[in-house]
């Protein structure tokens, strides 16, 4: 059947039939307009789980001692056991991680980017190899600078944000950005605390500069370096030889089983706290999204049912037509083609209308977060993430469900008897 | 031009067993003939047409028209005769709604194998049946005989060797279907074979011969060209 003809007799059925048409391709519509907006919210909403609350290193291996010793090794975490942990095949750089075992807090009274501040604060501080954050030092060097100079920390970007979402607002302070931050001093007592109990030592003071901030930074307080950690354990008497934990970087994310394994061989453990709580945030959203896509996928069946429906009832009231292009030369493949295109120009047409009802929807919906929803920590510009395949998946299954709509009605139309349908009287 | 030898045919009507609508039906035309088949209703001579025009292939016996062994045909090469050597005219026009009266001529092209007769040899289809001027009109702006006439174009459209005609005057009056019949007999007299099935005198008359189906068997009318000598 020629391409000219077709689009013409698929034109003047659908414009015969426009009721007809505009209800089945609205079925279809609707399907993949909810389909494209709950897979896009899904996947905005897994981006920021995965970028922002959680962002999690897939080839990052966070390794901590282990709570029982038992065997050779015995779980213990000093330089011995890194210098295996980084000869594992596998492995390209060990980072140790050692938490200043000493206490502090830190009594702000000053200017504090154009507000006057006068708070006393509880610090936490993890030393770590300055090569783990070196990509995120944006000031000086990230080393330790010895005894009496300010100490150069890295920040976490999510207490940035946390910061700015919801402690920033509720105290009427200035919103931060890392830029802002990078170079700004707080002075330190180290061995005091408001809630711990301290060593007998003195109190030290020193001053904390921040260098840089990193998805990599300790979140709830500093990252200082690492010599910085060991000097402030040693002149407190505290464990300055065992490591809090060590990062190990894969080759690549396929190298990581096979490390993980034969870190659990040494007796060592593995922290994966923050990869099975955004493991768990995502599939909490993937769950979601599945249901939500499910449900849409089932609006697509019953669009696909209503185009069975429809064509089948037209079907039935064309036979003769149909009948008469068999007389003059259609074969039952050129019929099959012509009722099978009817639905392919529903399902494509529907397919676009529901995928740019859904962008449309998405926008409005962002717009109105915007406008509406209170801020709240790593809230998002945008709750929707569209790529390139979706428009692209949501015409090719709306094309899907109309063809799997129309092949019995085509099947049934192809297989009309003309010699049957014509005999009749009719107009 | 047409020749049906032994042809049978049967159809399974549920409790009653098989009908048999043609037995052994025999048949020679030659081209250039203008037949006509009469006979009662329900007598077969419809389902002869189809069978003629390879549009019901569920028959038993030999059938060759224009050349073309019509048994055991696949669907595509039924359809390619049926496209090339044959064109119908039915009693109920059949045109397709919503489509111009040239558009309506021109539905076998969209159906040819090869590039075909276009939009010109379909207005040279629509003179030829004096609706040159009416290409436009939708089949609802047309009068019943100027229906027939498209739809008498259209079966021309293809040029076919043999012109299947299923009661073609059934739906006019009579001065419509003496218009029609007098078109038949200039498409013969030209040189096209025409089929007819009828149940109208005045067609009768015009055909050179008359074939007669009774319960599925068929008598020959000894007369050749009475109806023209009447005419």
């Amino acid at each position: 059947m020629k391409l000219a003809s077709l689009r013409k007799l698929v034109g003047l059925q659908l414009t015969r039939d426009r009721r007809g048409a505009l209800s089945s391709s609205f079925g279809i519509a609707i399907g993949i307009a909810s389909l494209v907006f709950f897979v896009a919210l899904g996947l905005g909403v897994g981006r920021v789980v995965r970028e922002k609350i959680f962002p999690v290193d897939t080839s990052l291996i966070d390794v901590v001692p282990s709570q029982l010793s038992i065997g050779l090794f015995g779980g213990k975490l000093d330089q011995d056991a890194v210098d295996r942990l980084a000869a594992l095949p596998g492995v390209k750089h060990a980072y140790r991680k050692m938490n200043v075992r000493v206490p502090a807090v830190s009594f702000y009274d000053g200017d504090f980017f154009g507000r006057r501040l006068r708070m006393g604060i509880e610090v936490l501080a993890v030393g770590v190899d300055p090569d783990f954050v070196k990509a995120d030092v944006q000031l000086g060097d990230f080393s330790d600078p010895g005894v009496g100079k300010p100490i150069p920390v890295v920040a976490a970007s999510r207490l940035i944000e946390i910061y700015n979402k919801s402690f920033a607002p509720a105290r009427s302070l200035p919103q931060l950005s890392a830029t802002m931050l990078v170079g700004f001093s707080f002075p330190v007592d180290w061995n005091r605390s408001f809630v711990a109990a301290v060593a007998p030592g003195p109190v030290t003071s020193s001053q904390l500069q921040v260098v840089g901030v990193s998805d990599r930074g300790l979140l709830a307080g500093v990252t200082v370096p690492l010599d910085v950690a060991v000097r402030l354990n040693k002149s407190a008497n505290a464990d300055a030889a065992t490591f809090t934990g060590v990062a190990l970087q894969a080759s690549s994310p396929s190298d990581v089983p096979a490390i993980v394994a034969a870190v659990k061989e040494m007796g060592l453990r593995v922290d994966d706290q923050e990869r099975r709580m955004s493991e768990n945030a995502g599939a909490a959203v993937a769950i979601t999204t599945s249901a939500m896509a499910l449900l849409s996928a089932l609006i697509c069946l019953l669009a696909a049912f209503n185009i069975a429906h429809a064509l089948s009832a037209a079907v039935r009231a064309r036979e003769r037509e149909l009948g008469v292009m068999r007389a003059v030369g259609a074969s039952r493949t050129d019929i099959f083609t012509l009722v099978l295109a009817e639905a392919v120009v529903l399902g494509v047409l529907g397919g676009l209308v529901g995928t740019l009802t859904a962008v449309l929807a998405a926008s409005g919906v962002d717009m109105l977060a915007a406008r509406v929803l209170p801020e709240f920590p790593f809230k998002p510009d945008t709750f929707f993430l569209v790529p390139a395949w979706l428009p692209l998946l949501g015409v090719g299954l709306g094309l899907l469900a109309a063809i799997a709509g129309a092949w019995f009605p085509a099947r049934r139309a192809s297989r009309v008897d003309p010699a049957r349908v014509l005999a009749g009287q009719g107009a | 031009m047409i020749s049906v030898d032994g042809v049978s045919r049967g159809y399974d009507d549920g409790a009653r067993g098989v009908v048999r609508v043609l037995e052994g039906v025999k048949l020679e035309i030659a081209a250039g003939e203008f037949v006509a088949i009469v006979g009662r209703s329900g007598s077969g001579k419809s389902t002869l047409l189809h069978v003629l025009g390879g549009l019901d292939s569920g028959f038993t016996g030999d059938v060759t028209v224009a050349g073309t062994k019509l048994a055991k045909l696949s669907d595509g090469a039924l359809s390619r005769f049926r496209n090339e050597c044959v064109g119908f005219v039915f009693q109920s026009f059949h045109l397709v709604q919503g489509l111009s009266a040239l558009e309506n001529v021109l539905l076998p092209a969209a159906f040819s194998a090869g590039e075909g007769g276009g939009e010109a040899q379909a207005r040279e289809a629509l003179t030829r049946v004096g609706l040159g001027e009416k290409a436009a009109r939708l089949p609802g702006q047309l009068s019943g005989g100027e229906r027939q006439r498209v739809a008498i174009a259209r079966a021309l459209f293809n040029r076919p060797k043999v012109l299947l005609c299923d009661e073609p005057t059934g739906n006019l009056d009579a001065q419509t279907a003496d218009e029609v019949i007098g078109l038949f007999k200039t498409l013969n007299a030209e040189g096209l074979t025409i089929v007819a099935v009828t149940h109208e005198d005045r067609l009768r008359q015009a055909a050179t011969r008359v074939l007669t189906l009774h319960d599925g068997l068929l008598s020959l009318s000894p007369v050749r060209g009475e109806g023209r000598g009447e005419g």
